[in-house]
């Protein structure tokens, strides 16, 4: 009952530690799970579904020598950063929407999802919406001289 | 007759609560330490697949442990040395002699996050004197058989037998 008493007197210094720690921490984790550009290579999917974690630690599997980390956002990721599109290694994007990211896109895309047949790679990850879907590499890639781009995206292409 | 002073923090009392207010503060800072350690691990051992579990583990000991050195070090380290200071202080200050029997009431006078004193009325020449008593010395005092007190600052330093 004392203990109970004392807390309340000092909920607030309790309450402030906790928010405090939460917003530290994890301002704190945004360092420690990320890394510098050319030490990753970052996959944006423009699909309604995707299991970002999951795919990302199948892609670290099989991780060029020289990396450290593959991240795989969703394409909501971009209302946060939106410079941070710019500069993605690879992209998977609806053929509809093609056009609006031809800036940021290198070369020709290669088809990932075939929406008449259903089929596509990865669907273990990544829900594909009611469209073809096609794979590019990014214009602003770091990665683009040193072929890591590339051997991420050959991967990503072998899982089925 | 012959009058025998007790002190209520003899020397023996204050070096145990110097030696609790050091234990206290070590601690809690070992504790805040080897937490704060075992954080810097879990974020040197974060991957991808456990990032998430990783960031949830490692806020959930941080505010715990705050909690818990919060607590400990307003309720129980910072007591001590209010204790401590008291003491030290009854030591120091000018005191006034008080001839009678000194009752330890049930009354409590809690200063937060500081010391707890119990009333104490010394009957004597037909008067009633109301004094204090730190908590933590009350049961001292109520076994000595007392004859007279000795207070300052309207708290009893110490007491004739």
């Amino acid at each position: 009952m004392r203990i109970l008493k004392n807390i309340f007197s000092h909920l607030h210094i309790f309450v402030l530690w906790a928010m405090l720690s939460a917003m530290l921490w994890a301002w704190i984790f945004t360092f420690v799970t990320d890394t510098t550009p050319d030490k990753k290579v970052t996959v944006y999917c423009h699909v309604p579904e995707i299991k970002s974690t999951e795919l990302a630690i199948r892609l670290e599997e099989d991780m060029p020598d020289g990396l450290k980390m593959i991240k795989v956002h969703s394409f909501d990721y971009v209302m946060f950063n939106i410079e941070a599109i710019d500069k993605g290694d690879i992209y998977i994007i609806p053929a509809s929407e093609t056009e609006q990211f031809a800036d940021d896109l290198a070369g020709d895309g290669v088809k990932v999802y075939d929406c008449a047949e259903g089929t596509g790679i990865a669907k273990e990850f990544i829900g594909y919406g009611e469209e073809d879907y096609y794979l590019f590499l990014g214009a602003g890639s770091v990665h683009l001289e040193d072929g890591k781009a590339l051997e991420v995206a050959e991967e990503l292409l072998k899982i089925k | 007759m012959e009058e025998h002073i007790t002190e209520l923090y003899g020397e023996a009392e204050l070096q145990g609560l110097r030696r609790s207010v050091k234990g206290w503060i070590a601690a809690l800072c070992s504790v805040s330490a080897i937490a704060l350690i075992a954080c810097i691990v879990m974020a040197a051992l974060t991957n991808t697949a456990n990032a998430d579990r990783m960031e949830l583990a490692v806020i959930i000991v941080n505010i715990a442990v705050g909690w818990l050195v919060i607590y400990c070090g307003t309720f129980k380290a910072a007591v001590k040395k209010h204790e401590l200071e008291h003491a030290l202080m009854l030591g120091k200050e000018e005191r006034t002699r008080i001839a009678g029997t000194p009752t330890v009431t049930d009354q409590r006078i809690v200063i937060r996050r500081s010391i707890t004193a119990r009333r104490v009325e010394v009957q004597g020449d037909g008067e009633v004197h109301r004094l204090l008593v730190c908590e933590s010395r009350a049961k001292a005092l109520e076994k000595a058989g007392a004859v007279a007190v000795y207070a300052a600052h309207g708290y009893i330093a110490a007491f004739e037998r």
